[in-house]
């Protein structure tokens, strides 16, 4: 009788009793970043900016914001907490001079056989330019896949990175793709110049899986975080930076084809609806009463209680031309004390399906997108 | 375990039985016979796995051998002395449910033209199902009056085939370890789905090898380890790195006539 006791047992003793020794650790992100000491402090606006707590892996650039260049120390301390058991060079805490443009660190990881570099950078918390004429993109790599990130530059020649899109979670289910082939890209066919194309896709087999069966192309003055596109995908998209003056207008110019057939995240058809593409512009408070920072995302940024003033194009008819569009803000007043302390965001979003965020939209619906520009409050726009 | 308890307690009770019908049976003797037809029925377990676990398994949270039935007929023909050859053809479901802990496990979800490939830390819950037609062929020895061992190859056609599971609470790198990271949550549409088993083989080899017992006249007890020696994969399928191997031991009882 033992005998088959022991051939029962035999299976579960072989397989548990050959765990390996765990292998070192083969990754090695930058976690958080934050400069601490109250001799730095007087370099920002508030002391959130201090901090980087939730660094996105798909981050190459550690960007802190401060009130001026010119009164920022030569030599200052970033720290930094990388993957356990990973090395980063030049070491966490050592002081550093960010005057004269990015530093670059390198974290090894424990196993040493993989490196990431980051450029950590102190850039004044101004908009760079308040006319976005998408002349400037950069093709990044990830896995096989390629993609555009479009940026501006400031009048010194500084990169801002200040458009975010789902490209990132678009690729996620992609092997060797071109960066046209994203539903967020640059395109030599703009109103002057290059210009923006966004256009809904299919999601494939995969995103239907997942329930997320269309991937609409946006682009967005914030933060796209890839880690939350399958467990919170609202939570992805992170709207908005500070500004320091109240905005009045947009304008722009645009092209709409929306897709033949409508559908929604479980694919089912609507006949009767045709998709529509969308264009907001948003103005919110980005401190609570507690002086927290408040983002909004893909969830709360048109109801978000932080909202001041935001403004819409009402409608966008399908066109083939380019045709302008014109938007004004609408809401309350914004508060010189808070304005002159970063207290406000902007965020300013286009989407080839409104719906989209919600996986809603007619695939193959594309909208394009040139020469926007912001106007504002008791300032002379140039 | 409780599952492989019950079936063991099962399985005990029956062999007693057996035992106490030998008591009264007749002489198990059947040297003169020279051609058997023997019919087994019998209960397997074991699992579909790489020969040594690999680094990027943390650990092995649950193992559950599912319901995998084994039935079929043997002709045994008795040669020279003790020596004989037996040849047959069994109904067998070589299956498992395994859940495990991972960390930088590479893996690849595919479902039509869309992909996600890369290095996946979190819990894999893992179900293989292979029901096949398998030839044994060995070579028979009989050791006394009751025992007879036996050993030889086998091959299996696969009648049906599934490798599939689920990667969840945790998260995968696209690619490599510096890839872009996706976090997976704990329920549907948060986690990711494989399914691998049009990739699996339709055919498998292996070496057997195993005691008939006679306990009766025309019963007896049988033990069998299927020790598969191919992989269940293609060799051109990369996605899972470690060839995984049937190794099954099988408990029954026979017939003989």
């Amino acid at each position: 009788m033992r005998k088959y006791l022991s051939i029962a047992l035999m299976f579960a003793f072989v397989l548990s009793s050959c765990i390996k020794d765990e292998l070192p650790n083969t990754e090695c992100d930058i976690v958080s970043a934050w400069v601490e000491g109250e001799q730095y402090a007087t370099s920002f606006y508030h002391p959130s900016q201090m901090r980087h707590d939730n660094i996105s892996t798909a981050e190459k650039e550690i960007v802190f914001s401060v009130r001026s260049l010119i009164s920022l120390p030569k030599s200052l301390p970033v720290n930094f907490t990388i993957t356990e058991g990973a090395t980063i060079q030049p070491a966490s805490g050592s002081e550093q001079d960010f005057t004269k443009g990015p530093v670059t660190y390198v974290v090894t990881s424990e196993d040493g056989e993989w490196k990431r570099e980051y450029k950590v950078t102190f850039k004044e918390a101004t908009m760079p330019t308040y006319k976005f004429s998408f002349e400037n993109y950069e093709t990044i790599q990830s896995s096989s896949n390629y993609y555009h990130e479009f940026y501006e530059v400031d009048q010194s020649g500084t990169h801002h990175n200040i458009w975010a899109s789902g490209n990132l979670g678009a690729i996620l289910i992609k092997t060797n793709s071109k960066a046209e082939e994203q539903p967020t890209y640059s395109t030599p066919n703009g109103y002057a110049g290059r210009g923006v194309c966004l256009n809904t896709q299919s999601a494939g087999p995969l995103g239907e899986a997942f329930h997320k069966p269309i991937a609409a192309g946006n682009l967005f003055i914030g933060r796209f975080v890839p880690e939350k596109v399958l467990f919170e995908p609202l939570k992805a998209t992170e709207f908005g930076r500070p500004i320091d003056r109240v905005p009045i207008r947009v304008t722009g110019y645009y092209k709409y084809t929306p897709g033949p057939v409508f559908t929604d995240m479980e694919m089912n058809k609507y006949p009767n609806r045709t998709d529509e593409a969308s264009i907001y512009a948003v103005f919110y408070r980005n401190k609570d009463n507690e002086g927290n920072d408040v983002l909004l995302y893909g969830d709360d940024v048109l109801s978000s209680p932080f909202i001041v003033k935001k403004a819409e194009v009402a409608t966008l008819p399908p066109t083939s031309e380019w045709t302008r569009f014109e938007m004004f803000f609408e809401g309350n007043e914004a508060d010189d004390v808070i304005l002159a302390a970063q207290g406000y965001s902007i965020t300013l979003v286009f989407s080839s399906s409104k719906d989209g965020a919600s996986f809603e939209g007619a695939i193959g619906s594309e909208l394009l997108i040139d020469e926007v520009e912001m106007t504002f409050e008791n300032t002379d726009n140039d | 375990m409780t599952r492989i308890m019950k079936k063991n307690i099962i399985i005990c009770l029956v062999c007693s039985l057996l035992l106490a019908s030998n008591a009264f049976g007749a002489d198990p003797d059947s040297r003169k016979k020279k051609v058997e037809v023997i019919a087994r029925v019998g209960y397997s377990i074991g699992g579909t796995a790489p020969l040594g676990i690999p680094a990027t398994i943390r650990s092995i949270d649950a193992f559950r051998p599912t319901a995998s039935i084994m039935a079929g007929a043997d002709l045994k023909l008795s040669l020279i002395g003790s020596w004989g050859i037996m040849a047959g053809l069994h109904y067998e479901n070589k299956a498992m449910d395994a859940e495990v802990t991972t960390k930088g496990y590479r893996m690849e979800v595919v479902k039509g033209d869309s992909r996600i490939e890369g290095l996946f830390t979190g819990h894999v819950k893992q179900e293989v199902t292979q029901k096949m037609l398998t030839v044994p062929v060995m070579l028979t020895c009989r050791l006394g009056n009751r025992v007879t061992w036996k050993v030889g190859p086998y091959i299996s056609f696969l009648l049906d085939k599934d490798f599939s599971g689920i990667a969840s609470d945790g998260y995968l790198r696209q690619g490599d370890p510096t890839g872009q990271r996706v976090d997976m949550g704990a329920k549907e549409g948060e986690w990711a789905t494989y399914d691998f088993s049009d990739e699996m083989l339709d055919r498998q080899f292996g070496v057997a090898m195993g005691f008939d017992w006679r306990l009766a006249k025309h019963v007896g007890i049988m033990t069998d380890i299927n020790w598969g020696l191919t992989g269940i994969f293609d060799k051109d399928f990369k996605t899972v790195e470690q060839t995984l191997y049937p190794i099954y031991a099988t408990v029954g009882l026979y017939l003989c006539f």
